[in-house]
């Protein structure tokens, strides 16, 4: 029992990161039906904004609390706004062609973003401040970290912020318009670009977020650090469904979950075996994910 | 003064010529019906007057600015909204919130101000909120806010369309095919409505197959066959013209 | 409006390289004409970077001390390959360095690169000496060019197991690798001679190369309560996050890695959660004269890595030979390599006719963010 509830912990803690990446892939496949690539290398992109805010904000002696907050935000803004540059050079021009064309411009991106980090920030693993948070409490016979509280509580804070502006907002109102129905939204007033552009930017903020998180817990970042995660997260909202957020969050959770359960109970070395088998079987018998998709296949 | 002036509009998908030198105006008050056989070419000027195509010649103006450059969103925003003959409401969104997304290009609070939810943020939402219920009343849609468009009833979402178009609004607003679908009853219903949008001082243009709708409440009309303009001018002529029977029935009289 | 969005997006694309290309092409300078092309083969970028480099700069610095000497021989120059670790790109890029002529190569550090590329570049006559590879199959194909600076992982497991049961009087162990050839090789000789050497194997546990969640696994090792948890990983940037993790969670036992982890990097990754780890490693006096010159010319590379004095040991070995032999005919040479006898920066260098150089493991432990030399297998005792 103690060991199942601290692989829980462990599966939750691994299963909220993926969810936060997975948001942007789902997001944007919901909102255009392209599997943006590049969207690892800007999770990437975040755990280095964030190793070089927090190293900095750390040794002038801000206190820990100040340094994550303040990294967060600059890094979601900065990831945000490189996200939205990607969509308007790679993707907007191409927004009339096949989508070979425009998935091609992804892949394209992605390996200039990877090898951009690795130009600019070495090949070398960089080292994040991580006495910064340290510690933990026993729950029981169950170990916790702060450094797990704190990924926890971020990454619930973000995806109820997430749930708000999507579902209580009129920008959220916008975003879900233009997913189920680009002309039709359009046809409502709704700058379509513009929705797109905000689809990008929200999703690049959330993994930011996820790569400093990761940089934190794992102690380390390394320019190719998003390739992986990527692939994860992708399979986790093709899970939950794809175009559909709160399939993505619980996509994101699952895949976290399988791998820390089949990890423990299994074995290590199978378990990414093991997440892509319940991938496959789940999407045998419900190929449209857990949640179905939500995507805008109306055309004109 | 014309409001919505259509000039020599010629639009050309590949070798297919769609429509040819069509011009007509929808003026301050008007009620103007688009009818044709099927393949006519009456929703490709809808598509043409909303931005949804480009003119291959001619030019669509709008109280004098052309539309031909500008996106379906800033049509919008001057002022023209429309409905789709097969209805196409956002299936997953509440009656309510169909409604409250058309009014996006009218409201202004951005990304921050909405996920720390401001005070200007909550006071917009809540008059967004407010028009949008006006809107289904006005639409007799009050009762179904909560409803999912998916769920709604056919003869409820057409009405549900008319009212998010409405809540765009706009001075001119283009009805494709209202009536389809309906039965006697609620077309009825419907004509009156119409009625009730044109003293609010909206401008409408219409395609309806419909012909005791059309004639019942268009003050004029514009005939279109195979992408070209045959006839225009009141109920009456329209219904006396040879062109239009021939149009409409031309295989009987041959 | 919209051309100044354009701009700025431009900009922060830009971003990504412009602070990349401020930075020399070493190729540019590698670019001589005749003389000796000396090749390095190692994972210039991926997850094993830092070690790829070390090996390069290991040549750099030996090609610095020995040019001088060389005579009409030279001037040697470097042709440094990247491999990233993957055995098909380390075949390809030896038959890079066949093409370019090199006639020595030095490399790789994968045992899953090293023999691959082994086989097309023995073929072409090419020496490769490895300063890194550990696995016994390296040296044990019969392969007349093959050779060995390092030592060997039956050693040095060997050396391991005598740790924990004569040392640490260990009764049990929990062993976890990442399935490299080196790392499972390593745990999987650690498991079969515990065996015999009465410590029980709790678990052996196999994690995927990359990974940096080890919680799972993390979470079985404290429930097993091991006397000591072996972990054998490629490489430092592996094995930083397990440290950290297993500090996390609470985990207190003794912690015995190898000669892979041994990086700088280590400490400055895992900060005090690498604190009084233990691992096997190649005995180096730091205080002979050959280490301070080996010391003085690395300098400019930074800390040296754990391969760097090995990598800078085989090229220097290579050189010697080419020296005394007059010219770089494989066979003159190898006859030459055969016949030397030196104090090279690492150890004292004697290479067997199998083309090892012998194994000198001893026990060594992070203390004050430090490697410090811990317990010497031969003597069965601490170093002072």
């Amino acid at each position: 029992m103690e060991f199942f509830l601290q692989q829980l912990v462990n599966g939750i803690t691994l299963g909220g990161v993926y969810a936060l990446v997975a948001l942007g892939y789902t997001m944007v496949y919901g909102i255009i039906q392209l599997i943006n690539f590049a969207h690892g290398e800007i999770y990437a992109a975040g755990g280095y904004m964030g190793v070089i805010l927090i190293s900095w904000l750390f040794a002038q002696g801000f206190p820990p609390f100040v340094c994550l907050g303040a990294a967060l935000v600059l890094a979601m803004g900065y990831c945000a706004l490189l996200a939205m540059a990607v969509e308007k050079l790679a993707y907007q021009p191409l927004r009339q062609s096949s989508r070979l064309s425009v998935l091609l411009s992804a892949l394209g991106m992605s390996i200039f973003l990877q090898n951009g980090l690795m130009l600019t920030q070495g090949v070398y693993d960089r080292a994040y401040p991580t006495e910064m948070v340290q510690g933990g409490f026993e729950l029981g016979t169950v170990m916790i970290s702060y450094m797990q509280c704190i990924i926890v509580g971020v990454t619930a804070l973000l995806l109820v912020a997430l749930n708000v502006l999507v579902y209580k907002t009129r920008i959220g109102k916008a975003m879900r318009a233009t997913a189920q129905d680009k002309t039709m939204s359009a046809l409502v007033g709704i700058n379509s670009s513009r929705i797109i552009s905000l689809t990008f930017a929200i999703g690049a903020g959330l993994a930011a977020a996820a790569g400093i998180m990761v940089g934190l817990y794992y102690g380390s970042v390394r320019y190719d650090m998003g390739f992986v995660p990527g692939i994860k997260a992708f399979s986790a909202a093709v899970l939950g469904g794809i175009g559909n957020i709160t399939g993505a969050m619980l996509g994101g959770l699952l895949i976290g979950m399988i791998e820390v359960f089949a990890a423990g109970y299994i074995s290590s070395e199978y378990k990414d075996v093991f997440a892509f088998i319940i991938l496959i079987a789940v999407l045998y018998f419900m190929p449209t994910g857990i949640m179905g998709e939500n995507v805008d296949d109306t055309r004109v | 003064m014309a409001t919505l002036e259509l000039s020599e509009i010629s639009v050309r998908f590949g070798g297919l010529q769609a429509l040819t030198d069509v011009s007509f105006c929808v003026r301050e008050g008007d009620i103007v019906g688009l009818i044709g056989p099927n393949g006519a070419g009456k929703t490709t000027v809808f598509n043409v007057i909303t931005g949804v195509y480009q003119t291959s010649a001619g030019q669509v103006r709008y109280d004098g600015t052309p539309l031909r450059a500008l996106r379906p969103h800033k049509i919008l925003a001057l002022g023209v909204a429309r409905t789709f003959q097969n209805i196409r409401l956002f299936q997953n969104m509440t009656a309510l919130e169909n409604v409250m997304v058309a009014q996006h290009c009218r409201t202004r609070v951005g990304v921050l101000g909405a996920v720390l939810r401001l005070p200007s943020q909550k006071r917009e939402e809540e008059r967004i909120r407010q028009r949008s219920l006006e809107a289904l009343e006005f639409m007799d849609l009050g009762e179904f806010a909560g409803e999912l468009a998916s769920n709604m009833a056919y003869g409820l979402q057409r009405r549900l369309e008319i009212a998010r178009a409405l809540a765009t609004e706009p001075k001119t607003i283009l009805l494709d095919e209202p009536a389809a679908g309906l039965n006697p009853a609620e077309s009825r219903d419907l004509m009156h409505t119409i009625g009730r949008i044109s003293e609010l001082g909206i401008n409408i243009l219409m395609v309806e197959h419909d012909m005791k709708v059309v004639m019942g409440i268009c003050r004029h009309i514009v005939v279109l066959d195979h992408g070209v303009m045959i006839a225009e001018g009141k109920p009456e002529e329209i219904q006396r013209d040879p062109r239009v029977i021939e149009a409409y029935l031309g295989n009987e009289l041959n | 409006m919209k051309r100044a969005l354009y701009l700025l997006s431009v900009l922060l694309l830009a971003s990504f390289v412009v602070a990349g290309c401020g930075k020399k092409d070493e190729k540019a300078a590698d670019a001589a004409k005749a003389g000796i092309k000396i090749g390095s083969l190692g994972p210039l970028t991926g997850q094993y970077a830092a070690d790829g480099n070390d090996i390069k700069n290991g040549v750099l610095a030996a090609i610095e001390v020995m040019n001088p000497e060389m005579g009409a021989l030279g001037p040697v120059t470097l042709q440094a390959e990247d491999d990233a670790c993957d055995p098909r790109q380390a075949v390809a890029a030896a038959n890079k360095l066949i093409n370019e002529k090199a006639t020595a190569v030095i490399g790789a550090y994968c045992s899953s690169a090293t023999i691959p590329a082994s086989e097309p570049l023995i073929a072409a006559k090419i020496f490769m000496i490895t300063p890194a590879s550990t696995n016994e199959k390296v040296t044990e194909r019969g392969m007349p060019y093959m050779f060995r600076t390092c030592g060997r992982d039956d050693d040095q497991s060997k050396a391991a197991v005598k740790f924990m049961t004569d040392q640490l009087k260990a009764k049990n162990v929990y062993i976890v690798d990442d399935k490299t050839t080196y790392s499972q090789g390593l745990a999987d000789n650690v498991e079969k001679l515990a065996g015999g050497a009465g410590l029980k194997v709790l678990g052996h546990e196999h994690v995927n190369q990359g990974d940096k969640d080890y919680s799972a696994v993390l979470t079985k090792v404290k429930a097993a309560k091991p006397d000591v948890f072996y972990v054998s990983l490629q490489n430092s940037a592996s094995a930083a996050p397990m440290l950290i993790q297993i500090a996390r969670m609470g985990i207190k036992t003794h912690i015995l890695a190898q000669d892979a982890v041994y990086h700088p990097q280590l400490m400055e990754l895992a900060k005090k959660d690498a604190e009084g780890v233990f691992l096997t490693f190649g005995y180096t006096d730091k205080e002979t004269p050959s280490y301070k010159k080996f010391a003085a010319a690395y300098k400019k590379y930074g800390e040296p890595g754990a391969y760097s004095a090995y990598s800078y040991d085989s090229t220097v070995a290579y050189l010697k030979a080419v020296k005394a032999a007059g010219s770089t005919d494989p066979e003159k040479v190898k006859a030459e390599l055969m016949k030397l006898e030196f104090d090279g920066a690492s150890k004292h260098i004697k290479y067997k006719e199998n083309g090892d150089s012998g194994s000198n493991y001893v026990i060594q432990v992070v203390k004050d963010g430090k490697f410090t030399n811990y317990w010497n297998p031969e003597t069965g005792e601490l170093f002072k």
